[in-house]
């Protein structure tokens, strides 16, 4: 699980998050498909994303001050970005990637 | 172990503040949520501290801080300045998270608090935790943003808080004025068995803390406002329940330093009571205090002389003037002299003072003079309030109390307007003037002597540099004498009998 961002991924330019979610609470299980689809959608070539369970890793949370589930990190491109809901409004996760909103 | 058994008898864990613990009538509730609601700079959070800290040193209880808006190594370093060894019990027992929400945080869609609360319940069972601290619950529910989500998660939190058998301390932000009635937190109150709204007033240029315990489910509590301070130690609470203490038996009797004012008291004043001394500006109250000190530190008595506003050394020089020398006892350590200045606190803040002066010096006898400056700072309620506490205080430790009061003008009714402690005093020794003939002496009075025989006589009051001492009665045709008159009329009746032979 860890090493999530490869050498080169900034310079690719590819999309990396990091999602942690709390098992399969409803909202967490929105939060991936909706991240998913979203990646697939606007940078189906170059993303990836990692989860990271909070149940089965509790002491994860604490240690990256995660407060809430779900909670995106985007990690790259830079900077650093959280998000933290079930990622359902989709015009608010653009704008925190700095992409162009629907016109 | 029946759960009925539990359910009836209430457990509560102590904060470790004396005062705290009495209006709570033994602290917080124990595997249960305490919620401490209070505005900016209330002593929300030093009180949550204190209260961990406290359960930690004394009763090695493990414990948790989790602070969603200070930075978490601030709160340890604020708790470092109060003399909590942070540091050490940091090591062992208490572990503080720095929650903070991230001010660029961007939110899409529904979350909740499942995250934090999985990976506190890993730490708590690792810890062995029995009390967590929610510092700033308030930041965390802004985040949500929406009323319906906060209750859900408050309530969230509170099954979470029942499920782990934690002692619950969440502290609140709330704007002055609008407590528990307020739309936002009116899910609080069925997670919270303990509300405490917590206060910080501005009276007389002067700034007030008042904590009131709103609610206290199945315990009783003391319902009225308490004033309390942030002192170098932490919160400090004077309460004293409102309920006056037993006073204790009367049996022995210490002098006022006056032999002739002893004999007016039929043998001095009993031991563990107080005595009040009114009079105007200058009418001599410092004096007889001074006398009162002197004698119970030649008694071998320890002994404290509080002054408000008064510098400790022109007390002693004006008072060596009388013959009284408190220099060597000042030297000896017997007595303490302590000057205060009256608008440098509000009255609470005098009250602890004195009340760790008297800790610290352990006296038997004590003065206040004047009491009635307390009632220049903080409301005339407060300083009143301030100033029985005190007088209990003192009757509670068995310390004989000789305070005095400050009254303008000339009619003795006066006093009420001040202080208004002539009612809880056990005597009281009224110095006036008596204007006749164009000339004014000094006149004592005692008004009242609990529990004791006294004259009623009025005595003219005599300064020297021999000491103070009162003259003797002497009256014709029903008026007390003093001065040239009594002087003219004691020649007059001298010659009368001498003509006559």
């Amino acid at each position: 699980m860890s090493g999530v961002l490869n050498e080169g991924d900034q310079a690719k330019g590819a999309y990396v998050f990091r999602l942690y979610l709390a098992g399969g609470a409803p909202n967490s299980v929105r939060a991936f498909a909706n991240l998913y689809a979203i990646c697939q959608k606007h940078f189906p070539e170059s993303h990836r994303i990692e989860v990271i369970d909070v149940l089965k890793e509790p002491m994860r949370a604490l240690a990256e001050a995660i407060l809430v589930t779900p909670t995106a990190v985007k990690l790259s491109p830079l900077p650093e970005q959280q998000i933290i809901g079930d990622l359902s409004e989709e015009e608010e996760v653009l704008r925190a990637l700095g992409l162009p909103q629907k016109e | 172990m029946t759960d009925k058994k539990q359910a009836t008898v209430l457990e509560k864990i102590s904060s470790g503040i004396e005062g705290f613990d009495d209006i709570t009538f033994g602290g917080l509730p124990l595997g249960a949520t305490t919620l401490l609601m209070g505005g900016p700079g209330s002593g929300k959070t030093v009180l949550a501290l204190q209260t961990l800290v406290s359960a930690t040193t004394h009763h090695g209880t493990p414990g948790i801080f989790v602070a969603f808006e200070e930075n978490a190594r601030r709160v340890v370093a604020n708790g470092e300045t109060f003399g909590w060894n942070m540091r050490a019990l940091e090591k062992k027992q208490l572990y503080f998270i720095d929650a903070r929400v991230r001010s660029d945080i961007i939110k899409s869609g529904a979350f909740d608090l499942t995250g934090l609360l999985a990976a506190l319940e890993v730490k708590a069972g690792e810890m062995g935790a029995k009390l967590i601290v929610f510092d700033a619950i308030d930041v965390l529910l802004g985040l949500l943003d929406d009323l319906a989500a906060e209750c859900r998660e408050l309530y969230r939190l509170h099954e979470w808080l029942l499920r782990q058998n934690l002692t619950g301390i969440l502290t609140m932000k709330v704007e002055e004025g609008e407590p528990a009635i307020s739309q936002r937190y009116r899910c609080m109150p069925f997670m919270a068995d303990c509300t405490v709204l917590l206060t910080q007033r501005v009276a007389d240029r002067v700034a007030v803390r008042a904590m009131r315990v709103l609610k206290y489910r199945g315990s009783p509590h003391v319902l009225n406002e308490v004033p309390f301070v942030i002192g170098p130690a932490g919160v400090e609470l004077g309460s004293s329940h409102g309920v006056h203490p037993e006073p204790q038996p009367f049996d022995e009797k210490v002098s006022t330093g006056i032999e002739r004012l002893d004999d007016m008291l039929c043998g001095g004043i009993y031991r563990g009571t107080n005595t009040l001394v009114t009079g105007s500006s200058g009418g001599g109250k410092s004096s007889l205090a001074g006398a009162f000190i002197e004698a119970a530190c030649l008694r071998d008595e320890r002994a404290l002389f509080i002054s408000f506003d008064e510098n400790s050394r022109d007390i002693v020089r004006d008072l060596a003037m009388m013959s009284i020398d408190l220099a060597p006892h000042l030297a000896s350590g017997l007595l303490r002299m302590e000057a205060v200045r009256t608008e440098a606190a509000s009255s609470e803040e005098h009250f602890m003072r004195i009340k760790r002066l008297i800790e610290e010096q352990l006296p038997r006898c004590v003065v206040i003079d004047p009491l009635s400056a307390l009632a220049r700072v903080g409301g005339g309620l407060a300083a009143r309030a301030v100033a029985e506490r005190l007088i209990y205080l003192c009757r509670n430790k068995g310390i004989t109390v000789l305070f005095t009061s400050l009254i303008e003008g000339f009619d003795p009714h006066l006093e009420t307007t001040t202080v208004h402690v002539s009612t809880i005093s056990d005597s009281w020794i009224q110095i006036s003037y008596a204007l006749l003939d164009g000339e004014r002496n000094r006149a004592l009075s005692i008004i009242k002597s609990r529990g004791s025989k006294h004259s009623n006589q009025l005595r003219e009051l005599i300064f020297s540099d021999s000491g103070i001492t009162l003259a003797d009665p002497y009256t014709a045709g029903g008026e007390v004498l003093m001065g040239t008159l009594r002087m003219e009329k004691e020649n007059a009746v001298h010659n009368g009998k001498a003509n006559g032979q």
